[in-house]
């Protein structure tokens, strides 16, 4: 059991009130509030030993190059990555899959080639295979999904041979909150000698993830989702394939010897952080680390899966409430709905009167939700400092606004 | 419950003005925004004089941008067409009861999309086609 109390107290943004009410903030999934420790650890660099990271023949530079590349250990132990040079600073999930598809895609992927998606992807998972795609004349195929929102498994054998050379997919959907057999998908893309990549941006911040366990090629994740600053995002990837990569983006630091005509990289992970990189925000994610671990990931899931059977609970339980996507058991802590045709943004809007912050609309998966039949859904998602009290709030705020506009 | 959900809003979202197609229009506009499923339809039939004489809506969407589209439709009433090519942003959001605030400024100003795209194609002579929108 999470003291939730204590924990709210880390955060200074959930004591505020907004529109007269206290703040029932219910969009972590698409970024996270942020606790003290995390705030501390980015000023403490700031204010006492701030210098640009790697190279600096002084005491500041030091530490802080000390701080930044302990933070890259902290975070390769939390997904258990078998080395630190596996784990890659990025800006986000975002450009961690697009360094992905335009090094690895770029050098491996050829016309004819197939690329494995599901029907479930956020528009990060998808739009940099689709450039790769039309660049190699590769072909997309898509994993389909149920009504409830599961992926069709039952499907993935006929979708996978020899012609499949990539399999990106999401560990737990930000729309349909589904958590996907993610160990076994890599296992029969790996039969195939499929490389697979996990976007990992709804997962990492919500339950133990292990790389070795899912024996994944790569991974990927954003900071911001998990306590940590924006800024800063992580690739994993195994070593032998970031070793055979060519870098990303040139500049400084990713070099080794500068020629005029040409040069050599920088070994792994430097090869692929060109320029100054966001070291003060790879530190808050450290620190954000240090703080998700110290209070224990079951624990904050087992947390997370209360509150949202709660909330699906309750939720359903409203005439004209629909939400969308997989029973309790099957998902995370995000839930989608559609409220008696009253348009997502007016409910959102509404919703935000009362001081309750819920996100409106397509969630950044336009084709799911087409698939699904809607154009746009509201979504409350659910972290470590989220309570039973706020799902009320929640539940209260919508059967007023149904009294006051359902038809 | 809300200082944006005015009375005259709530009003033109539940009774919209002037829904439904015109017989033969001359200006005929559409927008789409795929971001949040807002579509406008909007149909203007002129007067030999070059005067709007009739307004008609069809659409999906918001509160906002429906009673937007709604109270559009009797605004529009009487102008000639130049007079609706130098309709403003502000125009519009002026003509809501209540202040939008930025982040639904995009809800209240389709109707003015739909009209942008549908005089450009009535001065271009051709098919009114639906705008390209960022999504
Ligand atoms: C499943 C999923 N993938 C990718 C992303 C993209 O993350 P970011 O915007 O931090 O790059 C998000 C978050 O919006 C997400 O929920």
């Amino acid at each position: 059991m999470l003291d939730v109390e204590r924990i709210r107290a880390d955060f200074p943004a959930l004591s505020r009130t907004v529109h007269g009410h206290p703040l029932v903030f219910l969009d972590s999934a698409a970024s996270s509030q942020k606790p003290l420790p995390v705030l501390e650890a980015m000023e403490r660099l700031y204010r006492e030993y701030y210098a640009n990271v790697h190279r600096g023949i002084y005491a500041f530079s030091e530490e802080a190059t000390l701080a930044y590349e302990s933070a890259r250990d902290r975070v390769a132990s939390f997904i258990n990555a078998p080395v630190r040079e596996g784990v890659i600073f990025t800006r986000n999930t975002t450009e961690a899959i697009n360094l992905v598809a335009y090094t690895w895609g770029r050098a491996n992927i050829r016309s004819g080639d197939r690329i494995l998606l599901t029907e479930m992807e956020h528009h990060s998972n998808l739009i940099p295979w689709q450039l790769l795609a039309q660049e190699k004349e590769a072909q997309l195929l898509y994993l389909p999904i149920t009504d409830d929102g599961l992926l069709r498994m039952d499907r993935l054998d006929s979708l996978l041979d020899e012609r499949v050379k990539l399999v990106a997919v999401t560990m737990m959907s930000n729309v349909l909150g589904t958590i996907n057999p993610v160990r076994e998908i890599v296992g029969k893309a790996h039969e195939v000698g499929a490389v697979v990549l996990v976007d990992a941006a709804q997962a990492v911040p919500h339950m133990p993830v292990d790389v070795q366990d899912l024996d994944c090629d790569f991974l990927a994740f954003s900071g911001h989702k998990m306590c940590g600053p924006t800024g800063i995002g992580v690739l994993y990837g195994k070593e032998v394939l970031l070793e055979r990569m060519p870098p990303f983006l040139g500049g400084g630091n990713m070099i080794h010897r500068v020629e005029w005509e040409s040069a050599t990289w920088n070994r792994l992970p430097w090869k692929f952080e060109a320029g100054t990189p966001a070291f003060v925000e790879g530190v808050g994610l450290g620190a954000a680390v240090d703080y998700l671990t110290g209070i224990g990931m079951e624990a904050i899931a087992a947390h997370e899966r209360e509150l949202t059977a709660y909330a699906l609970e309750r939720l359903s339980a409203l005439p004209g409430l629909r939400v969308i996507g997989p029973p309790a058991h099957q998902r995370g802590g995000v839930l989608a709905f559609t409220f008696r045709g009253i348009h997502p943004h007016d409910v959102a809007h509404l919703l935000d009167r009362e001081g309750i912050a819920v996100r409106a609309g397509h969630h950044c998966a336009q084709p799911l939700h087409r698939r699904l039949g809607l154009t746009a859904t509201v979504r409350a998602s659910f972290y470590l400092y989220n309570t039973t009290e706020e799902v009320d709030r929640l539940v209260q705020a919508l059967e007023q606004l149904g009294n006051t506009l359902g038809q | 419950m809300s200082t944006l959900y005015s009375e005259t809003i709530l009003d033109h979202y539940i009774h919209p003005r002037n829904w439904g197609r015109l017989s033969s229009p001359d200006i005929v506009a559409d927008s789409d925004d795929p971001s949040c499923g807002d579509q406008v339809h909007l149909e203007i039939a002129l007067s030999p004089d070059g005067r709007v004489a009739q307004v008609a809506f069809e659409g999906e969407g918001c509160m906002i941008s429906m009673a937007s589209a709604s109270l559009f439709t009797e605004r529009l009433q009487g102008m000639r067409v130049e007079e609706l090519e130098a309709l403003t942003e502000e125009d519009v959001l002026g003509w809501m009861d209540v202040p939008i605030p930025p982040n639904r400024r995009r809800c209240a100003l389709s109707p003015l999309v739909a009209l942008r795209a549908g005089l450009a194609a009535y001065r271009r002579g051709g098919e009114p086609k639906a705008p390209a929108q960022k999504g």
